[in-house]
């Protein structure tokens, strides 16, 4: 029973829905830039299959999108009104790589690899301070990769990183499939009872291979992870043959362990070092010398192993940015699942292995493309173009983190965040730290968005009903926007003031002439009339996606 | 600006003689009342009681949380060495006998089918529970769905105006929330575990109806025109779950049982369990999908048949006058009811007078819609510690419950481009309880 089900769901998988073209042999020079290529590629498909793709978003909204993919956050008034005013050719480049080198960047960034990475347990405190750290010092993903791996259990944060294992260490299943979708785009786990029936890449010899990487893994008494001194981990074949796996990566290339034979009692000293290990709060594990998971870091990212590493990456931060990867799902890297954009794929990925990859680089490159700045309304008569053209934006539902954060940042009184504009980053840093620690209160409220996310009623509800959102978001006082808008006598002014903060844009001349109607129609409390056109606006969905 | 009132059409007649019988069915009607809860005597008008009737189907789960025996319940070994105190007694369905504490069930059981083979292996409560909910293994990359999720999706209604998944839990001990999977927290449980009403339902005494309503109206009109040339799912599910407030403020009624007659409430008695019934029957017959209740804890490692003397005395008396109220109703035709745990208990007892976590041999059961009644499937060996004859998975025992509903069990949701069908791969419905 177990067996058919496993197989059947892979072999459900992905009759291919995109198709896989080459349009030029070639990849284009590696020194060209990041966003040139972008361009280049997409614009090819566009016009291999005569697509027309939406126009340009404008400043304000190109604002936004950039401030919550690269800060996590809607920009203030003062922000948004700057960006608009700038007559710089460059403000965009300018803009991209202030962000970049901000405060707000590495929270951000943090925040996205968090869920990503553990998204069963959010709000690791220790995980968040290794991926702060690391996010604050741009360390190249391959490090990253190795910190949470095969991280240095002595070294502060190396050993907080090493919480990604930690937190799976009960569930060997878990780490073998977790690592192998989140590292390389791979899900491995269909081939656990059987080849893959469908994609041919993917053999019981690959499952059990990953999985003997992670085998002798395990937690000392003090949650150190360490590893055991021998042990292989052997599966049955469908025709029933027992069959020992070999420490294989995913393309195949293998480790051999260095025979030695064991005695028996070797074998009993050897088990005794774990057990006491298992018992005792003050026994320190040494390292095997022949330790799987390094073995695993080793062949995924020499050579020839890379190219899993690299297009994961590349293909999950460009699913981060467009809400739909190069390769969909992220996690079915395989040849039955072509790329729509295969040349532009492997081109990122050479570029990620040659620049020591650097995230920032990427990032930097793709939201400097005109693929990332188009708008996402479509406003042409023909049918809407496949998402996997590129062709205009996804509207991309906010995070938990970057909502409840947005939301105060919307709920402030405006002229809070002036004062920042004016003194150095570091100060700007302490603030947003205590943002973050803010959102840690409020992020839980929302459901972390999933493939075909839809929002629930209780979400609704909450808006509608909760106090948290009228005694907190609408709260009538000095420091709150209702409490700035009290002070504003002219109903177009305070009109205009609120749409600023909270949708960063002015209203347009419908939404004003809506709301003065509103507003005259309950003239007897102004401050009560006001708190609903505030309710109505920070409840809307222009507030609650990546438009 | 409009004012209100012009959301929703005041006029009853409207809700009735249009929406409602044009097809769309109970979320229309449910709809009419959502904008004046007068209208709940509508479902006291024969005409839209029938519509209710002709569709939907509708699922209560009594979860017995812990895991109850099969021994002190539905499969008793009185007599063997692991049958323990209690007696077998005679039912409604000559031939099937269940056990002495379940007296008011046993003349229930011409309802009632038996499945007394299930075997699903996992015997830890967080496994076992997972399992159960949603009928099968766990695969990495795959969050599957519970059973209510599955339910609210395939006989809920988009636009419902009553909430398509309740879920009482009010225990501390095991208490799981359940998960909408893959299907996405659209057909997330409404869930009650701390109060007797669901959270965020009543309107903040600091601000007006008349505002409350305004503002929404005012949201909307903004959204439409953000929305416009956006084309998303994700988008349009914001917009769908604010349209659904109104009317599910509307239902919060429907969780209190003051509003039943006396007699009714005097019927089900002052325990909780039983009052979480009679919630759960104003809940189906409002329109709500499925509704779980949980009553826990039933994990009697030690004093096994003391507690279960205690349980099964609540079970009994609160699922014999659900059953007998839905039937009364007429809505026992459209509604199965199922007990179900994360497994039964041991055969052995040991020496703490309890029984331990056991899902090699164990037993559950299906009541009303699609089911033939006393029916007992399935039979373990004498002493309970096997499964000799029919045995069943959680998958089939899915199966078999989607059946029941008229769903079919094979019928696929797509997850991305991967076709995940609603019972596990190759899992068949139990034919013999079915109707």
């Amino acid at each position: 029973m177990r067996l058919s089900s496993a197989v059947l769901a892979m072999a459900a998988i992905l009759a291919p829905v995109v198709p896989s073209r080459i349009l030029a042999d070639d990849l284009l020079p590696a020194d060209s830039a990041v966003e040139t290529v972008i361009d280049h590629y997409v614009d090819a498909l566009l016009s291999a299959d005569k697509v027309e793709p939406a126009a340009q978003v404008d400043d304000l909204n190109l604002l936004r999108r950039l401030m919550l993919d690269l800060a996590g956050r809607i920009p203030t008034t003062v922000e948004a009104k700057q960006f608009r005013d700038d007559q710089s050719q460059t403000k965009r480049q300018a803009l991209v790589d202030q962000l970049l080198a901000s405060p707000d960047f590495a929270f951000h960034h943090r925040n996205e690899l968090d869920r990503e990475l553990l998204p069963d347990n959010p709000g690791d405190g220790d995980f968040r301070k290794y991926l702060l750290w690391a996010a604050q010092q741009n360390r190249p993903w391959n490090q990253m990769f190795e910190d949470m791996v095969v991280g240095d259990e002595s070294d502060e944060y190396q050993k907080a990183g090493m919480q990604f294992l930690r937190t799976r260490v009960g569930s060997v299943d878990d780490l073998t499939n977790d690592t192998s979708i989140l590292f390389f785009g791979v899900n491995v786990s269909c081939a656990q009872c059987h080849d893959h029936p469908l994609a041919d890449d993917w053999k019981q010899d690959h499952y059990f291979g990953m999985q003997s990487f992670f085998s002798r893994t395990y937690l000392t008494k003090s949650k150190t992870l360490a590893e055991k001194f021998y042990g292989d981990v052997k599966f049955k074949t469908t025709k029933g043959v027992e069959k020992q796996a070999r420490f294989m990566f995913l393309n195949g290339s293998v480790s051999d362990e260095p025979d030695r034979a064991l005695s028996d009692d070797e074998r009993k000293k050897l088990d005794e070092e774990v057990k006491t290990l298992q018992k005792d709060d003050n026994a320190k594990p040494r390292k095997p010398d022949f330790s799987p998971r390094s073995e695993l870091v080793k062949l995924a990212l020499n050579e020839e192993g890379a190219s899993f590493f690299a297009r994961n990456i590349a293909n999950r931060v460009w699913n981060r940015l467009f809400g739909q990867g190069i390769v969909h799902p992220p996690d079915q890297l395989h040849s039955g699942n072509p790329a729509s954009h295969p040349q532009l794929l492997k081109w990122l990925a050479r570029d990620l292995r040659t620049h020591d990859y650097d995230l920032k680089r990427l990032i930097r490159g793709t939201t400097l493309s005109r693929a990332y700045s188009r708008s996402s309304r479509w406003e042409s008569d023909s049918e809407t173009p496949a998402a996997y053209y590129f062709a205009l934006a996804q509207p991309r539902i906010l995070t938990p983190r970057q909502y409840s954060i947005s939301l105060f940042i919307a709920s402030q009184n405006p002229p809070h965040w002036d004062q920042w504009a004016s003194k150095p980053p570091e100060d700007w840093a302490k603030e947003r730290e205590k943002l973050e620690q803010r959102t840690d209160g409020w992020f839980r409220m929302f459901e972390p968005p999933t493939a075909n996310y839809q929002v629930p009623v209780d979400e609704a509800l909450l808006f509608s009903n909760s106090s948290q959102i009228q005694d907190d978001l609408l709260r009538d006082s000095a420091d709150r926007l209702l409490g700035h808008l009290k002070g504003i006598d002219d109903p177009s002014e305070a009109i205009d003031a609120a749409f600023w903060a909270i949708v960063s844009r002015p209203p347009t001349d419908v939404e004003k002439q809506s709301i003065r109607e509103y507003l005259k129609s309950r003239t007897e409390d102004r401050s009560a009339a006001m708190k609903q056109v505030l309710w109505a606006l920070i409840s809307g969905p222009e507030v609650r996606f990546n438009y | 600006m409009k004012r209100p009132g012009s959301i929703f059409c005041g006029s009853s007649d409207h809700g009735l003689s249009r929406r409602a019988f044009l097809g769309t069915g109970a979320a229309a009607t449910a709809g009419t009342f959502a904008a004046d809860m007068t209208q709940l005597d509508a479902f006291k008008n024969e005409v839209v009681a029938g519509e209710l009737k002709k569709q939907g189907k509708k699922v209560i789960l009594l979860w017995l949380a812990g895991g109850a025996s099969q021994f002190e319940t539905w499969d008793p070994k009185p007599g063997r060495p692991t049958g323990g105190p209690f007696r077998a007694i005679q039912t409604a369905s000559t031939g099937v006998q269940i056990s002495e504490l379940l007296p008011k069930m046993s003349q229930h059981m011409d309802k009632t089918a038996i499945i007394r083979s299930l075997n699903t292996r996992v015997g830890d409560h967080g496994g076992g529970a997972a399992l159960m909910e949603t009928g099968r293994k766990k695969d990495p990359g795959i969050l599957y769905p519970d059973l209510g999720a599955v339910v609210a999706r395939e006989l809920g209604r988009a636009d419902s105006q009553v909430p398509d998944y309740v879920s009482m839990y009010t225990s501390t001990e095991g208490r799981r929330k359940g998960t909408s999977g893959f299907l996405g927290s659209r057909y997330a449980p409404m869930f009650l575990a701390e109060k007797p009403i669901p959270e965020n339902m009543r309107r903040l005494d600091t601000i007006s109806d008349v505002d409350h309503q305004d503002r929404a109206e005012l949201r909307s009109l903004l959204s439409k025109q953000f929305v416009q040339g956006r084309k998303s799912d994700t988008l349009g599910s914001h917009t769908s779950a604010y349209q659904r407030v109104r009317g599910l403020m509307a239902s919060e009624q429907l969780f209190n049982i003051e509003n039943e007659p006396d007699a009714v409430r005097a019927r089900y008695g002052p325990r909780q369990f039983a009052q979480q019934c009679l919630v759960a029957r104003r809940l189906v017959e409002a329109g709500v999908p499925f509704v779980k209740v949980a009553r826990a804890w039933w994990d009697s490692h030690g004093q096994n048949f003391e507690t279960h003397r205690e349980l099964c005395a609540d079970l009994d008396h609160a699922m014999s006058t659900l059953i007998d109220d839905l039937d009364e109703r007429g809505l026992l035709k459209d509604t199965l009811i199922i007990t179900l745990a994360e497994f039964g208990r041991t055969p052995t007892i040991n020496a703490s007078l309890g029984r331990d976590h056991f899902a090699n041999a164990w037993s559950c059961s299906l009541t009303g819609t699609g089911i033939r009644g006393g029916v007992a499937y399935g039979k373990t060996d004498p002493d309970g510690h096997n499964v000799a004859e029919g045995e069943v998975g959680a998958g089939q025992l899915f199966a078999t419950i989607l059946e029941a509903l008229g769903v079919d069990p094979e019928k696929e949701i797509f997850v991305g481009s991967r076709p995940i069908p609603l019972a596990d791969f190759g899992c068949h419905a139990v034919k013999d309880v079915l109707i």
